[in-house]
């Protein structure tokens, strides 16, 4: 499948306006703006507690924003609207440590969104399911316990997990950070196919090859700032900020 | 010790016991669903419920069940409310046994990673969903210990009961003391029927707290 790209005058699928954040008086988001346009995969870099999570967590109001807006589609993020939970399930997310619950085998795992949130039926939650698990190359897992299963099996089974609920938007914080290097390479692949078959990304990651690879669009936040955003290229080979040049050093060394 | 008298008590002690353990079964039960509320109440972000049930496990916890027994059944028809010795012993040990598996159940919620939250509700679930399929299914196993020990715990505390005219497994051994004379044999025999009944318990808590355990 071909990349969808956004039509003239058609809504981001994501936008965030003067988004701020603190938890008491440490200011973690300060004034962001972004956009994020169907089908595009972008890539979210800065050091450890720029507040990389906390934008990813405030999109999924995980955390409640205390000021600025979020619209998904061009409609506004509001819990007190009554469009909030459908706009809330176009947006599926991806922890760092899988959180899988661990009473329910893999199969069931993926199942329980469809089942408990969308009240489908078990044959089909069970079908759309076992489509997922096989596509994140999990089929053969089905009745595994996630104690029983490998940390880059774990996170593709959140993975379809999170697919299950048919979200338009998917939400990246950290997924390979707690997995051993070998298996960090399954995971990437998986996130890898999620991006050519056009789902929308932003994946806060360390791999910068998977950014070079895969991003249209890199963003690097300071300090709970956005500093700068352009295509990997033009951050990786000439970034404006002296910031980003730093980190990027650091990380790469 | 008169061996021939004993042999006669086991089965007049042996109904005391039945009624010991319908008691103490009802009463972790009843227990166990007013606990489940107030814990529930303690940990929700309502001041108001978190508050009162608070209060309640503070005041429940810091008074003899003695004492809560005797307000029951004494003070009860004071205000026109006469209870048969049965459910006023019932009612009694299930209000305070709440207020003990209360605690245990919020301490059992409250041990789940946090993440499991987070991921239930990313998954569109709403608060009450995400307890009742993600957090209470994987709290339950770790209640069963602690929940088994308030349970045998409870079971002993029942012969309190004896003192508000229920007749139980100690008020059986009393009256039968009271007949014959014959402390050591009867109140020997009560003990090894306490002892006969926490053992079975302990044992039926330990079994179930293996086949909860399958995931792990
Ligand atoms: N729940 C919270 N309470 C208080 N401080 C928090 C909380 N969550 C994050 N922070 C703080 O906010 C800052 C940004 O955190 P985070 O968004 O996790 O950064 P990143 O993901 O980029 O490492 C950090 O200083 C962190 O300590
Ligand atoms: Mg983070």
């Amino acid at each position: 499948m071909n990349k969808v790209s956004v039509k003239a005058g058609e809504s981001p699928m994501i936008f965030i306006e003067n988004l701020q954040k603190s938890f008491g008086n440490l200011k973690v988001l300060d004034n962001i703006n972004l956009a994020v346009s169907l089908g595009e995969v972008v890539v979210i870099i800065g050091p450890s507690g720029s507040g990389k999570s906390t934008l990813l967590r405030c999109i999924k109001y995980l955390e409640h924003p205390e000021s600025g807006r979020i619209f998904v589609e061009g409609q506004p993020l509001e819990p007190k609207n009554r469009s909030f939970r459908a706009l809330q399930q176009e947006i599926g997310m991806v922890f760092q440590h899988f959180n899988l619950f661990p009473h329910m085998t893999a199969l069931e795992n993926v199942m329980e969104g469809p089942i408990t949130v969308k009240k489908m039926r078990r044959e089909e939650a069970e079908k759309i399911a076992m489509d997922l698990l096989g596509k994140v190359g999990l089929a053969d897992k089905r009745d595994e316990y996630p104690s029983r299963l490998s940390g880059g099996q774990k996170q593709r089974v959140a993975i379809a997990r999170a697919l299950a609920m048919q979200p338009k938007v998917m939400l990246f914080d950290e997924p390979t950070s707690a997995l051993d290097p070998e298996l960090v390479g399954e995971v990437l692949t998986v996130m890898k196919g999620l991006a050519r078959d056009g789902m929308t990304m932003m994946v806060v990651t360390h791999e910068m090859g998977f950014a070079r690879e895969v991003a249209d669009r890199v963003v690097f936040m300071d300090g709970g700032r956005i500093l700068e955003e352009d295509v990997p290229l033009n951050i990786f080979k000439a970034p404006r900020h002296e910031r980003t040049k730093s980190f990027l050093e650091k990380i790469i060394a | 010790m008169d061996f021939e008298y004993m042999k006669n008590l086991i089965p007049i002690l042996g109904l005391g016991a039945v009624t010991t353990v319908e008691l103490t079964i009802l009463s972790v039960f009843f227990g166990t669903l007013l606990g489940l509320i107030l814990a529930l109440m303690k940990i929700s972000s309502n001041i108001l419920f978190s508050r009162a049930a608070g209060f309640y496990i503070y005041v429940m916890r810091g008074t003899p069940l003695l004492l809560q027994l005797f307000a029951i059944y004494y003070g009860g028809p004071s205000l026109g409310i006469n209870l048969p010795p049965f459910v006023a012993a019932v009612l009694g040990m299930s209000l305070n046994s709440a207020a003990y598996v209360a605690e245990i159940i919020r301490a059992g919620i409250q041990s789940i990673d946090k993440g499991q939250m987070e991921a239930a509700r990313a998954l569109g679930m709403t608060y009450g969903q995400a307890m009742r399929r993600v957090i209470l299914p994987q709290a339950y196993r770790r209640l069963i210990p602690p929940m088994g020990n308030e349970f045998i715990a409870l079971l002993k505390d029942s012969s309190l009961v004896s003192n508000i005219a229920m007749v139980e497994l100690m008020r059986v051994a009393q009256q039968m003391y009271a007949n014959s004379f014959k402390p050591i044999e009867v109140f020997t025999l009560a003990g090894i029927y306490y002892l006969l009944l926490t053992s079975v318990f302990t044992v039926v808590f330990g079994k179930m707290e293996r086949r909860f355990s399958v995931y792990e």
